[in-house]
């Protein structure tokens, strides 16, 4: 089975929010669970990055890349990079894998490679 | 509404400090007492953001009242991340214009150094979006890290415009005896030499370790006072003439220009428009420079400068004392320290002592309105201070 990241459809305008809001930030209404859960896209341009070497204590490894990614849809995402010499506007996949670990659970969420 | 002043301030020195959080909170709110010369206050806030979870110690306003033998006067505590400082002065300008208090202390007070360097930015990085940013290991200077970048490649900003920023603060801090560090760097030493690398090395690439503020204990306090009580005292009178807040997403992916603080953009402009002055009035100004590159930012989004022109100023030396507009005489949160719930008091704090004319060789002349800028999150909730020196 393939995992995803899932945006959140309002049911009324259409506008998709990542991540999940109780309201709508276009149309503003309310009415609870007023989504449909739609999956994100993979594919998409590297916006910006970052190496950090000072890492949360959970992590085992020295340094870690992150950065933000345009998606296809124009959605934006936050994730792991796993690119030797990452570059602004570079064409990027991503793979939804663990990103953290700690005593009690593993979490998911978007790794992204050079395309 | 009623008019609100500053009576009385006081202010521990920002390092790592070995006594309680309920001390670090309690003794400039002794100093600011004796400053002003009151003894009773109607009301007190306390801004803090990590009590509960590094010092084992909830419900830190109580705790003060209690330790300052100031009951039965009412207390609360204020979290609103690193803007909690600018936030409880906020609570304390409306319990005073409103009409329900009359003297009211804000005391901002932090103990981060309890715990050690990795679980003290895990700490801060709870801040952000818990599922969509906290679990990739997103922390505060990664934030500033990737927002670096797109400004660099935006608008031309380089590590050595990075490295001026630090290096004018380091500079101020070396006359403020308050200040976390009193290192009087060089461009040299951070940036030009071939020991540079080991000097300053990346923290979160463009960032360097040079580039990013110190974590800091630390306690600061203003009595705030309406016009009949100052009648009474014999303090100059500074006004609180402008309060602005405003918020912006929580996560900075959704912004649509990540390069844009629209919050730090409309709590200034709140607060100029109460207070009925222009960007081009300030004298004196404190910026929230937990990263170098915020300095720049905010310089820009507060109106000081076009947007994209900050460095540009930087490099003129606008910003020094002496220039058009200092910014962060004391040092800033990257040399004077940034415990992060104090923060927004400290600030204030040095304003203040701008605009009575008593910060000494870091004085500011003829210093009439201050301005400053306190940064929560990466810039989804920010409050934005103005202050008036009257007569």
């Amino acid at each position: 089975m393939e995992l995803n990241i899932y945006a959140y459809k309002c049911k009324r305008c259409g506008e998709l929010h990542y991540p999940y809001k109780t309201i709508c930030k276009k149309c503003g209404e309310n009415d609870h669970n007023e989504f449909d859960i739609v999956p994100l896209p993979k594919k998409g341009k590297l916006l910006t990055f970052t190496t950090l070497y000072t890492l949360p204590s959970d992590y085992e490894v020295v340094t870690l890349a992150l950065g933000i990614v345009e998606l296809e849809d124009g959605n934006r995402i936050t994730g792991q990079l796993d690119i030797k010499n990452p570059k602004i506007g570079m064409k990027v996949n991503g793979k939804v894998s663990v990103v953290r670990k700690d005593l009690y659970k593993k979490h998911l969420g978007m790794i992204f490679y050079k395309a | 509404m009623r008019e609100v002043y500053v009576a009385g301030i006081g202010i521990t020195s920002f390092t790592r400090l070995e006594y309680p959080l309920v001390e670090i909170a309690a003794y400039p709110g002794l100093m600011a007492l004796r400053d002003s010369g009151l003894k009773k206050v109607d009301h007190l806030y306390v801004a803090n953001m990590g009590g509960g979870r590094i010092n084992g110690q909830t419900g830190l306003a109580s705790a003060v009242v209690d330790h300052m033998s100031l009951t039965p006067a009412g207390a609360e505590t204020i979290e609103n991340g690193p803007a909690s400082g600018a936030s409880a002065i906020k609570q304390g300008y409306m319990a005073i214009a409103s009409g329900m208090h009359d003297v009211v202390m804000v005391i901002g007070a932090e103990r981060m150094r309890e715990a050690n360097p990795l679980e003290a930015t895990d700490f801060v990085a709870t801040l952000t979006h818990p599922q969509a940013e906290y679990i990739y290991g997103v922390t505060l200077p990664a934030l500033a890290g990737m927002f670096t970048r797109l400004y660099m490649e935006k608008y031309g900003v380089t590590a050595r415009h990075l490295a001026m920023v630090a290096v004018k603060n380091h500079k101020n801090a070396m006359d403020n005896f308050f200040a976390h560090l009193h290192e009087d760097i060089t461009i040299e030493g951070i940036l030009d030499s071939p020991e540079a690398s080991t000097n300053n090395p990346y923290v979160a690439d463009p960032l360097r370790f040079y580039d990013v503020c110190p974590v800091s204990d630390g306690g600061a306090c203003l009595i705030l006072a309406t016009a009949e009580v100052m009648k009474k005292i014999n303090k100059p009178l500074i006004r609180l003439a402008g309060v602005g807040q405003a918020t912006d997403t929580h996560c900075v992916h959704e912004r649509k220009d990540p390069t844009e603080l629209l919050a730090v953009r409309e709590a200034a402009r709140q607060s100029f428009k109460m207070a009925g002055v222009k960007p081009s009035d300030v004298n004196v100004a404190e910026l929230h420079d937990a990263f170098t590159i915020l300095e720049i930012a905010e310089s820009e989004e507060v109106g000081f400068f076009k947007k994209g022109e900050g460095h540009l100023a930087l490099e003129k030396g606008e910003t020094q004392i002496g220039g058009k507009i200092p910014i962060n005489t004391s040092g800033g949160l990257k040399a004077k320290g940034h415990p992060v719930g104090a923060t927004g008091v400290g600030q204030a704090h040095e304003i203040v002592l701008q605009l009575r004319g008593e910060a000494g060789k870091r004085q500011v002349k003829n210093a009439k309105v201050g301005f400053t800028c306190n940064f929560g999150g990466f810039g989804n909730n920010v409050v934005c201070l103005t202050f008036i020196k009257e007569k």
